[in-house]
């Protein structure tokens, strides 16, 4: 069946090309592969890349600057902030993953819904979708945070209830469209029941944008998430987290380092997910490119 | 006739989508699992049932949750937001306090990323390759990717701790008296009042937390307006005006730019309610008392009313702003009929 573009073996070599094709396409995007992918290694091989554990202290050696031993110095109870730099990367980049996956889940099926069901239904999601888009998304990850408590996986839920709204939105914009499709009208014609239409022909082909979007958003989720942690509703203060990290910054401003080098690591990232995230839109329609 | 209709079913839709913000916030405020008498009492008073009990009777935290709402529905249609838990005060007297250093903080963001974003942009735009294009697209790159209480630790780190070039965070000196309240707003207040050495020491203390917060919008705008003046360059009235024989830059400033400014414009208004509800987390980095360090706080001590309070009127900053937006561009450009 030509709608199921994206599960037959020519839509999976499709959606590999454009990859390939994001990654190509100028050097600043592969070079911004690269520093992705370079994060992602460092993520996973942490124990071993890490000169010291990311909880070990030594008082006697706390607050100072970057050494030979220490190369990016220690932070208030001495822990080495290289370390625990490095080891931030394996909260940070997950948490930016699953909170954008979540939404971009739960986007596409409210979405999905309302661009195929039309009528009321379509009215009454969108407005609770407009209603959700006018609240101040910071202050509505804030108060979900605050309320169920600080924590990883509540942040992580917070970040999930502030941003589906957006994809809900592109995904309804492109299922009207898709809907309309002949290939629809055919699925229908042989007697495919409405939910095997919506969940095996019209959203496998208009999850494109959702997706596109999605990739371009890990970053902003990750930065979303630090800002959480820096006013004090992410994880506990003992985890190595960039957002946090920084935060004590602010109470030692002549200890420039507490601040710079988990910032510098949160830049360097989210600057790297951007290129990827645009290089993969330009792939996927070259209209979007920015001339 | 159909611009006014679209204008009526844009306001007519506005009181709506707000009693739907006020549910949204009444349901994010209370349907959570924790309780505000945990967070004000504290852990040995909170134990006693009697005391937490009149706690949540002096409050209306007794009653059920529909109750609630519709109590807080009446007083809202009365311009009564509740009473904070923590200030004790009017939520509406608390927002009215805060709302302006915010406005002000805003504004200054919004100035800065017009006066550097749309310049560059448009150069970047008439000249697509070279110093200007790749500065272009660092500053917008970097704007969205930049986490802003990094950029404000920094910033407070280089240019006031090692330089001394900038003041200590805070939006008047300590030994300077405020000006007295005319609209809210320090620098405009102090200039009416005549008092300007108060005004340019506002002014001082704004420049840094401004910059700072105007990244963002910063390199969105210097993004779109690069694009929207490579599209315009394009136009048929363009290349008529160079066949006609008109000097470049008059070309591009007197025909171009205009035009290509226009959706940057309808952007900037929607940047604003961005800018108020992002200026959270750089009013906790400096130190400014605004709307945003006032939900922190509310939202950290699970005052329901303030929390609602400050929902509420972002929302309807962002939803006035929004319909302000789309009918200047329904007018503008009678293509677009959006809604």
């Amino acid at each position: 069946m030509p709608g199921a573009a994206g599960r037959t073996r020519t839509g999976r070599r499709r959606l590999a090309g454009y990859l390939v094709r994001a990654l190509t396409a100028s050097p600043l995007t592969a070079a911004a592969a690269l520093m992705v992918a370079a994060w992602l290694l460092l993520a996973a091989g942490a124990p071993l890349v890490a000169p010291y554990a990311p909880l070990q202290q030594d008082i006697v050696h706390r607050l100072t600057p970057p050494s030979w031993t220490h190369w990016a110095g220690t932070d208030t109870v001495g822990r080495d902030v290289l370390s625990r730099v490095i080891y931030g990367a394996r909260i940070s980049i997950p948490v930016g993953v699953i909170s954008v996956s979540l939404a971009v889940v739960l986007g596409t099926l409210v979405g999905g819904f309302a661009g195929f069901l039309g009528g009321p239904a379509d009215e009454a999601l969108m407005r609770a979708t407009d209603i959700m888009l006018a609240f101040p998304t910071v202050i509505m990850a804030m108060v979900i945070t605050a309320a169920l408590g600080p924590g990883v996986r509540d942040a992580v839920i917070a970040i999930m209830i502030a941003w589906w709204p957006s994809y809900a939105r592109l995904t309804r914009g492109t299922v009207l469209s898709v809907r309309e499709r002949e290939y629809i009208d055919a699925a229908r014609s042989l007697g495919v029941s409405p939910a095997r239409v919506l969940f095996r022909h019209v959203l496998p082909n208009a999850m494109s944008p959702t997706l596109v979007l999605g990739t371009l958003d890990v970053g902003q989720a990750i930065l979303v998430f630090a800002s959480l942690s820096f006013l004090g509703l992410g994880p506990p203060p003992e985890l190595p987290e960039w957002g946090s990290m920084i935060a004590t910054g602010r109470n030692y401003l002549h200890q420039w380092w507490l601040g710079t080098f988990p910032g510098l690591a949160l830049l360097t990232l989210v600057v790297a997910l951007n290129l990827v995230g645009d290089g993969i839109r330009d792939a996927v329609d070259p209209r979007l490119r920015d001339r | 006739m159909r611009l006014a209709r679209y204008v009526v079913r844009r306001v007519l839709l506005l009181p709506v989508l707000l009693v739907g913000v006020s549910v949204l916030s009444f349901v994010l405020s209370h349907l959570v699992p924790a309780d505000p008498a945990t967070a004000f009492l504290g852990q040995r008073a909170a134990g006693d049932p009697v005391v937490v009990a009149a706690f949540k009777h002096r409050w209306g935290l007794d009653r059920p949750l529909p109750v609630q709402y519709w109590i807080y529905l009446e007083g809202l249609l009365h311009g009564d937001m509740g009473t904070s838990l923590s200030t004790r005060r009017p939520v509406t007297v608390d927002l009215r306090e805060r709302f302006p250093a915010t406005v002000e903080l805003a504004i200054g963001a919004m100035v800065l990323s017009v006066v550097v974003g749309v310049p560059l942009g448009l150069f970047a735009g008439v000249r697509r390759r070279g110093i200007a294009a790749d500065a272009a697209r660092a500053v917008s790159l970097l704007g969205v990717s930049t986490p802003v209480f990094w950029l404000g630790l920094m910033a407070i780190i280089l240019f006031y701790a090692e330089l001394g070039w900038a003041p200590a965070p805070g939006p008047l000196g300590l030994e300077v008296t405020p000006p007295p309240t005319i609209t809210g707003l320090l620098i405009p207040d102090a200039v009416l009042a005549g008092q300007f050495g108060v005004a340019l020491d506002a002014l001082k203390h704004l420049a840094l937390p401004a910059a700072v917060l105007s990244t963002y919008s910063l390199g969105s705008l210097t993004r779109l307006m690069r694009s929207t003046m490579i599209e315009t360059l394009t136009e048929d009235y363009v290349r008529t005006a160079r066949a006609k024989g008109l000097p470049h830059w008059s070309v591009v400033v007197r025909h171009a730019a205009r035009n290509a400014f226009i959706p940057v414009l309808t952007v900037m208004g929607l940047n604003f309610g961005n800018l108020l509800a992002g200026a959270v987390v750089t009013e906790t980095v400096f130190s400014w008392p605004g709307l945003g360090q006032y939900a922190f706080e509310a939202a950290s001590s699970l005052d329901f009313a303030a929390i609602m309070g400050v929902g509420m009127l972002i929302a309807l900053t962002y939803l006035v702003m929004s319909l302000l937006v789309d009918v200047t561009y329904a007018f503008i450009d009678p293509r677009v009929r959006i809604g």
